[in-house]
């Protein structure tokens, strides 16, 4: 067996799939129901680079190690993380060659981390022979220098709305993912000047049982997050008059996708209105 | 023993810098009083020259002032506007890079027998209820270079109302005896927490005043506005980010330091800011690599008064790009072979810098963002912004250099404990209960995500104000490396060593 192949057969048998290497992996991702977990994460210093380190967690109900760096938020060591997320499917490789997980586990992607309270054992494993990922910054996510000359959206306006999800249990707005939701906002009411700037929190608090355990996050955090994104657009142009902030438990999700759904209920909506 | 051309160079320029020191020593006034070279006695009357060179340990630090000289007779930031006989260039000293180091510290208490207004009972002794004539009262001045900062407690809002702390505080080991004093105590009837800090300089102010993002990604919320200007608070204003503007820092210090209670007039709130906003402060010359504004090196104080603040490190604006001349392969004939080998020691420095990856933990503001914990990243992953070090974002972030466990021992500083009420989270890696020797930006926040958390400082200059961190915890260059090294297990070569402390000492 060549080197590669070998990588691919330890990676996978660790995982515990070493019966579905005769399958396709595409035929695994065809099968994917999504998965929701919760796991101590373990860091893999694969040293390629700044942000190159891999996150690993196991799923307590099948054994099997996923890879989890691919989310948003990454874990904190000694610290238990909620995942939930799908596997990567055969198509989309540009994040992580399928045939040769680079840090040794399933991939989850998209792939939500939360990070919980809980604490459990730090543990940290070297390479191994891993390569992890090369940190790429994805342009999307960067928002100009703040001495760019803005470009405001033209009109026609029209009523709208955005989300911006949060992980279980935070009001933390997440990195190169919040900021840019935010700052289109903030260009369309400054260019629109919107009649009505609504701000809806929820927090999703009816229990779910994940790995034994029941997860149900406070109703108090609907209502946090509901003011740290009204008070990031106060901030970006949105004044006391306009802006009217409210909070709710248990909203219906955006998304039906496997292992999203959940995720999505974690959200504020921001809808503009004339 | 130094090559002749070595030695006729040092020579030309040790002239330069007596010539620089005689134009500031000229006076503007007859009846200017006689003063001990170097050190700036307020109401002195002298004339700031625009350029200034002074010696330090490893080279000579000029101070630019780019609005040409200045008169000091009557500005407010030389004149002694408060009741205890300080002005603002008091602890904001020329020679000390407008700092203030030990080494002058020490010289003016020796000149003075203690008496100069800088140790000052206020803040200048490590408590005003000690005997002020023994030096022992003054110690962490005289040791550190450290000054009493009393904060209120509870913490107060900007605009002084009160925020219910997510923690309470006590103090362990009252080292100066001022944080269980019946006076200016905890328990006094004005409730005060005392923590010891260095003077920040008053230069390069532009950067510390920038922002290179409209969002502060450590809370992904955009910075607040200034409803008088209109712009946004970059959040890099003292160690702990108690105050917003230079306007907020100047009343805060003539009120603090100054022992000045009355407001000044807009005239010399003016004077103060557009003097201190025309300082630049970098190191000119190395003893061992030679001038640091020559050969297509762009160090010095002129261009960092030339240059954009705000700007973030990166593939067009690369952190410390001033120097990347003496990268270049050939071999300048009229270098000596120490010179070569000092500036290719700076130049490994600055790739070490920038790309030597190391494993970052337990650094709230860093690694409780969604970084994670740990995370790779580089010296420049925090010192990000270009020219000067310093964070392109408000720049709060717990090294270690304060809370315990990283905190190196220092029996002479006070210690707290601080504990995280139940209904708040704890800190992110410390937990509940955190000791720290100062609780830093969480005296401004109340937050315990924030204890221990210092605003990133400037890097220019920094050779000619010893001692270094906060509270003065690294007295060396050598001693900032070797913190790192220990806290983030970096296993820096004596050679990798030798080449930031080479880095450091030409900013």
């Amino acid at each position: 067996m060549s080197l590669p192949g070998k990588r691919r057969a330890r990676a996978l048998g660790r995982a515990g799939l070493a019966g579905l290497i005769g399958l396709g992996l595409g035929q695994i991702a065809l099968a994917d129901a999504g998965r929701a977990f919760v796991g101590c994460p373990v860091y893999r210093d694969t040293n390629s680079g700044r942000k190159s380190g891999c996150w690993l967690a196991i799923d307590p109900s099948s054994g099997i190690r996923y890879d989890i760096s691919l989310g948003r938020t990454k874990p904190q060591i000694g610290r238990e993380v909620l995942v939930e997320g799908r596997l990567q499917s055969a198509s989309d490789s540009s994040k992580s060659p399928v045939e040769h997980p680079p840090c040794g586990g399933v991939v989850l992607t998209p792939v939500v981390v939360s990070v919980l309270s809980s604490i459990c054992p730090v543990f940290m494993l070297p390479a191994e022979g891993y390569t992890g990922r090369r940190f790429v910054l994805d342009p999307k996510v960067v928002l100009a220098p703040a001495d760019v000359i803005e470009k405001l959206p033209p009109p026609p306006y029209r009523a709208r709305t955005w989300w911006i999800e949060f992980t279980y249990g935070s009001d933390f707005l997440q990195y190169q993912y919040s900021e840019i939701i935010l700052d289109e906002i903030g260009r369309y009411i400054r260019a629109s000047h919107p009649r009505d700037v609504e701000v809806i929190g929820y927090a999703v608090t009816q229990p779910r049982m994940i790995s034994g355990r029941q997860i149900a996050e406070s109703p108090q955090v609907a209502r946090q997050r509901a003011e740290m994104v009204a008070l990031a657009l106060s901030r970006l142009g949105a004044t006391p008059s306009v802006l009217h902030v409210t909070w709710r438990d248990n909203p219906a999700p955006l998304t039906h996708q496997a292992g999203l759904a959940e995720a999505s209920r974690r959200r504020v909506d921001i809808r503009l209105s004339y | 023993m130094p090559s002749t051309r070595a030695r006729h160079a040092l020579i030309t320029l040790l002239a330069a810098v007596c010539v620089s020191c005689l134009a500031s020593a000229s006076q503007a006034g007859e009846s200017a009083p006689q003063e001990p070279a170097g050190w700036w006695v307020p109401d002195s009357n002298r004339i700031f020259p625009e350029r200034a060179n002074y010696p330090d340990a490893t080279g000579i630090v000029t101070v630019l002032h780019a609005g040409g000289p200045v008169d000091t007779r009557g500005n407010p930031f030389f004149t002694s506007i408060g009741e205890n006989g300080r002005a603002c260039v008091t602890c904001h000293q020329p020679t000390d890079g407008m700092s203030v180091s030990v080494k002058s510290l020490d010289a003016r208490w020796a000149a003075t027998h203690g008496k100069d207004p800088i140790f000052a009972a206020t803040d200048g002794s490590n408590c005003p209820s000690l005997p002020q004539d023994e030096a022992s009262s003054h110690s962490l001045l005289l040791t550190r270079g450290l000054f009493r900062i009393a904060r209120p407690w509870p913490p107060r809002t900007p605009d002084g109302h009160p925020i219910a702390p997510q923690f309470t505080i006590e103090v362990m080991h009252d080292a100066t005896g001022c944080n269980l004093d019946p006076i200016y105590g905890l328990k006094s009837a004005h409730p005060m927490v005392s923590v010891f800090r260095r003077p920040r300089p008053a230069a390069n102010l532009k950067y510390v005043t920038a922002y290179g993002f409209v969002f502060d990604p450590k809370t992904g919320l955009p910075l607040a506005i200034d409803p008088r200007t209109g712009l946004r608070y970059a959040g890099n204003l003292m160690a702990d980010g108690r105050v917003r503007t230079l306007q907020e820092q100047a009343i805060d210090a003539l009120r603090s330091h100054l022992q000045r209670y009355a407001p000044v007039s807009a005239r010399q709130m003016r004077e103060i800011i557009d003097f201190e906003t025309r300082i630049y402060v970098a190191q000119s010359y190395d003893f061992a690599g030679g001038s640091l504004t020559a050969d297509g090196v762009q160090g010095g104080p002129d261009a960092l008064a030339a240059a954009k603040p705000g700007v973030l490190d990166g593939p067009y604006d690369a952190q410390w790009a001033e120097f990347a001349a003496w990268a270049k392969d050939d071999h300048d004939p009229q270098l000596t072979a120490a010179q070569s080998a000092f500036r290719a020691s700076v130049v490994r420095g600055i790739d070490f810098f920038r790309n030597h990856t190391f494993l970052i933990t337990d650094s709230a503001g860093l690694n409780s963002m969604n970084f994670g914990n740990p995370t790779r990243n580089t010296c420049s992953f925090c010192h990000n912004m270009t020219r000067t070090g310093m964070d392109v974002a408000p720049g709060q972030v717990d090294l270690g250099t304060t809370n315990l466990p990283f905190a190196d021992p220092a029996p002479d500083l006070p210690l707290f404990k601080l504990t995280c009420k139940q209904q708040y989270p704890p800190h992110p890696f410390l937990g509940r209960v955190v000791y720290t020797h100062d609780p830093g930006y969480a005296l401004t926040t109340g937050k315990c995500e924030d204890i221990g958390k210092i605003t990133i400082q400037d890097m220019r200059g920094i050779a000619a104000r010893p001692p270094y961190f906060s509270n003065g915890s690294a007295h060396t260059l050598r001693d900032i490396v070797n913190f790192y090294d220990r806290r983030y297990h970096i296993g820096l070569t004596e050679q990798q060593k030798t080449d930031l402390i080479n880095l450091l000492r030409v900013l």
